[in-house]
């Protein structure tokens, strides 16, 4: 045996995995600050840094957006449709219908929850996978989206909208971000301490083994879903602040890579039932700062996908490599 | 069972019935619909789709999925158009190497979900990423317009109301017929689709199957792209960009089972016909081009929910 045989269960030594996982992910991204300050100086400038907390903020509630639903073993193609129906929703009530933009923006983030909950339902109400589901509603939500606003932008939103976008906390500071970290917590909170919480991962990690047990597996899918639409409202919504207009363009297939790269190089399962929300928001910051540095140093943004496509299978080929390297290793004694 | 039941009973009868009925429908609300050229048009831009939807449809039958399909199809394109643009081959030899550079990335997709053992759907996603990045990274996103005139010709030329370009998805949706159900690799593909384990134990290697799957719909990825440079006179970067669903829905639609097995070739044909002829009518009833996504996305939750449907019923029986 070896001599560090400590008795460590198997759920421990998954955790421990995904913490050294989280750890070098945080690694990579100071790198690659690093590398990027000194390769441009206009990297760590003080609107450079604003400008990458607000897209972070973007980026880590998409991620969130499609975490949740991951760990309900679930996947949805949807948040990008979802966000766009959100932006033009929220954009038609206050230009069209002139109404208060908190008020526009909760009702914005309702239609969100709605169309979460429609996607969830069908996916219950079927049995038929979540992947057909939402890739059939994405089109059916933008689709709509594009037949009732016929693809005009809307850019006479109260200034209000875009000047809360160029707010600034201590020069630097993204209010967005802000926003983003409690959402983070607030769904920390969620997985580690509450029912809802469990239910959700127990769903996710065997849905059998938890409907036996007692766990309203449906219910919590159909939750999983409405919670990912009002994710991705928001997400929606602070698109629509940082552009100070509501665009049809938004979301969409554009947010697909970046919602499962987000969660997927954080060390959430695709298979569900293991969520890091913190890993979550490191796996946002990698894609933030990698398409950031990208531009700051002029390689543009033509090449961003590709370095997109090859960080996620890097990601993954390591989280594999290294679940192999922990199954290899002998057991401790019993 | 009466004969009309067992019609009824094929999967693809009731798209072969909507297909008519569409049709029907559509030559009653223009005159325009029933000429020569307008069938010619819709059939030529069904030539694409239909090998789109084979190279979803094949990787479906062995139990995985390609999200990389148009990706791959958008790099191949311009891939080609570069070899003949900028490096003048003979139309013959980009063509073999368009397909060759498909089946290349399509065993990358393979080899990567088999070595690893991690989700098709992740592997895919990410080479799909690469694959758009390379396309863009490369070309800026500017196409290649100087095609050699004998392709555009062939992307032009039609019998009658049979479009040139309509005969390459025929060809080789019959020989993927062949292959599939009276070879025995196809068998094999097939049987690791519809059970894995049982097909590993009766001597079957899964991991062979699925990268044979991927390789097979690389290369029906490229030829869709040679096909679409062929019918757009230029190789465009964005050729592939909306593939995604057309590849999803047409073997959805045309009855394959998404957790493998069970493909129907005929019944995605039918379903390409049918999805053509919504977006003919959509011209020809000069409505909104926006209705054909939100409509394409509600026929493949009703094609789900009948399948269901029908599945609950045969199940109560």
């Amino acid at each position: 045996m070896t001599d560090d045989a400590v008795r460590i269960s198997p759920l421990r030594r998954f955790r421990l995995g995904g913490a050294s996982a989280q750890l070098s992910l945080l690694v990579i991204v100071v790198a690659l600050w690093v590398v990027f300050s000194i390769k441009s100086s206009g990297f760590l400038s003080s609107f450079n840094l604003f400008a990458l907390g607000r897209s972070l903020a973007v980026d880590v509630v998409i991620g969130f957006s499609q975490m949740v639903v991951l760990a309900t073993g679930g996947m949805n193609l949807a948040v990008g449709s979802i966000g766009v129906c959100a932006v033009m929703f929220g954009g038609t009530l206050m230009q069209t219908m002139g109404l208060p933009v908190p008020i526009a923006f909760a009702l914005a983030i309702l239609l969100g929850g709605a169309l979460g909950w429609l996607n969830g339902f069908a996916i219950v109400r079927t049995g038929v996978s979540s992947f057909v589901i939402t890739l059939a509603s994405a089109n059916l939500y933008s689709g709509a989206m594009l037949i009732l606003t016929r693809a005009v932008p809307l850019n006479q939103l109260p200034p209000e909208v875009g000047a809360f976008g160029r707010l600034r906390i201590a020069g630097i500071v993204s209010p967005f971000l802000v926003i983003a970290a409690v959402l983070g917590v607030a769904l920390f909170v969620l997985y580690r301490y509450s029912v809802l919480g469990r239910y959700f991962l127990a769903a996710g990690a065997n849905p059998r083994a938890a409907a036996m047990s007692g766990v309203p597996v449906q219910r919590a899918v159909v939750t999983s879903h409405i919670l990912s639409g009002v994710l991705a409202a928001v997400a929606g919504l602070m698109v629509v602040a940082r552009v100070g207009a509501a665009m049809p363009a938004v979301g969409g297939e554009d947010w697909l890579l970046p919602s499962f790269l987000g969660p997927v190089v954080g060390g959430t399962l695709l298979s569900g039932g293991v969520v890091s929300v913190f890993g979550s928001f490191l796996g946002a910051g990698l894609v933030t700062t990698i398409r950031s540095g990208l531009l700051v140093m002029g390689i543009g943004n033509f090449w961003l996908q590709l370095f997109l496509g090859l960080v996620l299978l890097g990601a993954v080929l390591i989280e594999r490599y290294r679940a192999v390297r922990i199954e290899r290793r002998p057991f401790p004694p019993r | 069972m009466t004969a009309m039941r067992r019609a009824l009973n094929v999967e693809w009868a009731g798209l072969a019935a909507a297909a008519l009925i569409g049709a029907a429908v559509l030559s009653l609300l223009s005159a325009n619909f029933l000429t020569e050229f307008n069938i010619y048009v819709m059939l030529r831009s069904a030539s694409v789709g239909l090998l789109v939807a084979y190279a979803q449809m094949i990787c479906l039958g062995v139990g995985q999925m390609n999200l990389a399909v148009g990706a791959l199809g958008g790099l191949v394109a311009v891939l080609f158009g570069g070899m003949l643009e900028v490096f003048h081959f003979p139309i013959a030899l980009a063509v073999l190497a368009a397909v060759a550079i498909g089946v290349l990335g399509g065993l990358t997709n393979g080899l990567l979900t088999v070595r690893t053992g991690i989700n098709g759907f992740i592997i895919t996603l990410a080479t799909a990423s690469a694959f758009t990045g390379i396309n863009f990274g490369m070309t800026k996103a500017v196409p290649f317009y100087k095609m050699p005139p004998d392709l555009v010709a062939f992307g032009d030329q039609h019998i009658g109301a049979f479009p040139y370009l309509l005969a390459a998805p025929l060809v080789l949706a019959a020989l993927l017929a062949l292959f599939l159900f009276r070879m025995v690799p196809g068998r094999r593909l097939l049987a690791v689709g519809g059970n894995s384990h049982a097909a590993a134990l009766s001597g079957i290697s899964p991991g062979g199957m699925i990268v044979l799957a991927h390789a097979i719909s690389g290369a029906l990825a490229a030829v869709a792209a040679v096909l679409a440079v062929a019918q757009l006179g230029s190789a465009q970067p964005l050729i592939g960009g909306d593939w995604l669903l057309m590849s999803f829905a047409a073997p959805i639609i045309g009855g394959t089972a998404l957790g493998g097995g069970d493909v129907s070739i005929v019944g995605t044909g039918f379903a390409v016909l049918v999805i053509a002829l919504i977006q003919n009518g959509m011209v020809v009833a000069k409505v909104d081009p926006y209705w054909v996504q939100f409509l394409l996305g509600a026929l493949v939750l009703a094609a789900v929910g009948l399948n269901r449907w029908r599945a609950v019923r045969m199940r109560g029986r």
